[in-house]
This record gives structure tokens, sequence and C-alpha cells, in this order.
């Protein structure tokens, strides 16, 4: 009998509240404003279990993960530097390799490994020699142009000297007007003397092998023209030129397999 | 006799060093000299005969590894040992700071030998101007090779010879100074 008066009072006040649901009643009203409070200290005390968890219990897991992750970082970072080595080691010879195909005379392709133990000269020393057929006076070029040519031919090993020692010297021409001239080294650049006063020389002409005093074939790039100083004086020009191969960077080269004519 | 081995092999160090290290580190022509840091230490503390016969052996070898002159850096290096030996009786030859202006010395004498050398009885291009545009940056290089060198040495007499008394090295190391 009582469950059914209940059960009849509370389908009254439901129907009664249907009419008013778009409003806050006063049950309503107090039940948000007891257990809203209650809630939020609650949420904020799982929150913050949940951050000490997450973030300080936890982390015996996650130091581990952190050290497995960097771990594999540095090995991918290595990984990917080699591959960026080999990538650019490709490319260098690939360059040496269509240079190869243009040219007439046999070559011989060979790694740069110690340089001139002193700073006043420019040698370097390449892990090819006699017994690969590399003899005094071959000369030496890279995919840039001439590089030198060989002073020391040991079994295994030969000895270059580089076009930019102070005791080079190459017979070379302007590509352009075809004036004739010698290419000395100075270091860190090259000298090309005995160009008349009346040639007309500009910076960025190309000087090339001329193929006189039989070391270098004719046509390899020895540089090009960095500065022009036509004196008022004398017979000859003082013009330097910036050599186009790179040599505080060589570390592949071909050596021409011919000696000097 | 085991003086002379030690000699030989820091020198065969120091040119694997200069040829093959040195180069990829500094990126460039330049390197310290680190042969002639040798050469005045030997010429310091060396008597004229053995350490001269040493020294020429040296550049003898140096000679293989070091320009397209036989002959040039035995020449070269005999006279830096030999000015060394000059004045070694007028000096304090266990400072430090002497080794270190020695070096620069020494540096300014290898470069004013090879230009002589090179400029009088070869016949290459002129290589004085070169070397005199290099100087400035070659002395430097070896004044810091040597004082890296000094600190080295007498950090390694320190750590695993600390009652061996190697020559020169007495007041080189601070505790033994006044």
């Amino acid at each position: 009998m009582l469950g059914s008066v209940l059960l009849l009072v509370a389908l009254l006040w439901y129907s009664v509240n249907l009419r008013q649901q778009d409003e806050t009643n006063f049950l309503e009203s107090l039940l948000l404003r007891v257990t809203g409070p209650t809630q939020a200290g609650f949420d904020r005390v799982i929150v913050g279990a949940a951050d000490i968890w997450g973030h300080y219990l936890y982390l015996v897991d996650t130091a581990e993960d952190n050290r497995q992750l960097t771990e594999e970082n540095r090995t991918l970072r290595a990984v990917l530097t080699q591959s960026d080595e080999v990538r650019l080691e490709n490319e260098r010879l690939r360059l040496l390799l269509d240079f190869k195909e243009t040219q007439e005379i046999d070559t011989l392709p060979a790694r740069v490994i110690a340089e001139d133990a002193s700073s006043w000269f420019r040698t370097v020393t390449i892990d090819k020699g006699s017994v690969q057929g590399v003899v005094e006076g071959m000369s030496v070029v890279a995919a840039e142009g001439v590089v030198g040519r060989v002073v020391r031919s040991r079994p295994r090993f030969a000895r270059v000297l580089l076009l930019t020692d102070a005791s080079s010297a190459v017979a070379s021409l302007l590509q352009d007007n075809r004036a004739r001239g010698v290419c000395r080294g100075k270091g860190e650049y090259l000298v090309f003397d005995f160009v008349l006063r009346q040639e007309e020389v500009t910076v960025g002409d190309r000087v090339v092998t001329s193929g006189m005093g039989g070391i270098f074939p004719k046509g390899l790039v020895v540089g090009n023209v960095k500065s022009v100083d036509r004196q008022e004086f004398g017979l000859f020009q003082v013009i330097e030129v910036a050599p186009t191969v790179d040599f505080s960077h060589l570390e592949e080269v071909l050596v021409m397999l011919r000696g000097p004519q | 006799m085991n003086r002379t081995v030690l000699y030989l092999a820091l020198a065969g160090i120091a040119v694997v060093l200069q040829t093959v290290f040195l180069p990829v580190l500094l990126q460039g022509y330049y390197k310290p000299d680190l042969l002639l840091i040798l050469v005045i230490y030997l010429g310091l503390h060396e008597k004229p005969l053995r350490g001269g016969l040493l020294v020429y052996l040296i550049g003898w070898c140096c000679d293989g590894v070091a320009g397209v002159f036989p002959g040039l850096n035995g020449f070269v290096l005999i006279g830096i040992f030999m000015v060394v030996r000059g004045i070694v009786a007028r000096i304090n030859t266990e400072s430090s700071s002497l080794l270190l202006l020695l070096v620069v010395a020494g540096t300014v004498l290898q470069s004013v030998l090879v230009a002589f050398a090179l400029d009088f009885f070869s016949q290459t291009a002129r290589i004085w101007p070169q070397i005199v545009w290099q100087l400035p940056v070659q002395v430097l290089l070896n004044l810091t090779a040597a004082f890296v060198l000094l600190r080295l040495v007498v950090w390694l007499q320190r750590t695993f010879m600390p009652r061996r008394d190697l020559p020169g090295l007495r007041k080189l190391d601070r505790r033994y100074e006044p």
C-alpha cells in the first residue's frame, strides 16, 4: 500500500516537473550546490594523483624509454651522417667518373691519404703507386681541373706536387683569347706569368693547360682569373688566378696514365 | 739508445699527426710544426754529436713527407739545432717560457733557412713572399702547439712517472718551482 503511494507520488512529481523541465528547480539547485564543490575537490585530488603517478612514479619506465630513445636517436644520427657521407662521396665519384669518360687518356682513380708535413709546401700522398702504373711526371686531375703532377712514386703510394706549390709551373693559355703564359703556384693561388701587356685579359677569364711542356694534356681547366694588374712599365701583366680545384678539401683524384711526352 | 728510439718514435708520431690528423682538424694548409718543437727540445738537452746526427736523420725522414727537395729539411733542422746548441750555455734551459720563446724564434729561423735554401739554390719560383705571408699564422700555431705539449708532458709526468727526472721538466712542473 505504502509502496503504491510512493510510486504514485513519484509519478506525479515527475509529471508536474515535466512542464518546467527547462528550468532548474529548488532541489536540483540544492544538489548542484552540494555536489559541485565536492566533485571539483575529488577531481582535483584524482588529477593530482594521476599527475604524481604519471610524472613521478611512472617515470621509472619513462627514464628507461628515454634512455632507449636517446640511444636510438644517437644511432640514427650516426647512420644519417654516414649516409650523408656516402651520398656526398657518391656525388664526387660520379663527377669524377663523368670527367674520366670524357678523357681520351687512360686514368686511374686514387684517394688522397695524407698531406704535406710542412705548411710551406703543397704536396699530397695518394694510395696508388708504381704497382698500379703510376710513375713520376704523370699528371693528376680532379673533376674540377688540374691537381698537379706525380713527383715521387713508391710501389703502393705516390706523392703529388700540387699546382699551388711554389715549385709548380704549368704551361697555360687563356681559353678566350688564347694568350699563352705559365701558371706558377703561390701557396693558395696561382700567378699567370709572361702574358704580354697588350693582351686583353678580364677577371673571370678561364685559364686552361696549353699542352706545352708535355706534362699536362691540352685543355684541362687550371682556374679563373682573379685579378689583373697592367702596370705602367714592363712587358708583362701581373695576373692572379684562383684554381678551380679546392685543394684544402681534396679527397679523390685521377692519375692520367701517360708519362711526360 | 733507448732515448734515441724514443725520440725517433716521437718524430714518427709527429709526422703522422702533421700529415693525417691535423689537416683534418685544421682544414687548410696550416699545421703546427711538431718536429720543430722536438728539434728545439733536442737542441736544449742533447749533446751536439748525438743530437746533431739524430736531428739530421729526422730531417732526412722528413724529406719523404714534406716538400720535394731532398736534403732541405735535414739542412733546415740541423741549422736550427746548431743555433740552439750555440746559445744553450747562456740560457736557463729548464724554463718553460724560454722554450716557448725558442719555438717562436725557431719558426722564424726555419722560414729564413727554407727561403734561403730555395731562393738561392733551387730553380723554383721565389718562395719567400709566401713564407712571409704565412709566417704570423705559423708562429701562432707552433706557439700554441708548444704550450699544449708542455702542459700535456707535465701532466703525463705527474700522472705516470712522478719520480722520474725528465730533462727539462724539473722546472716546468710547478711543484719544483721556487
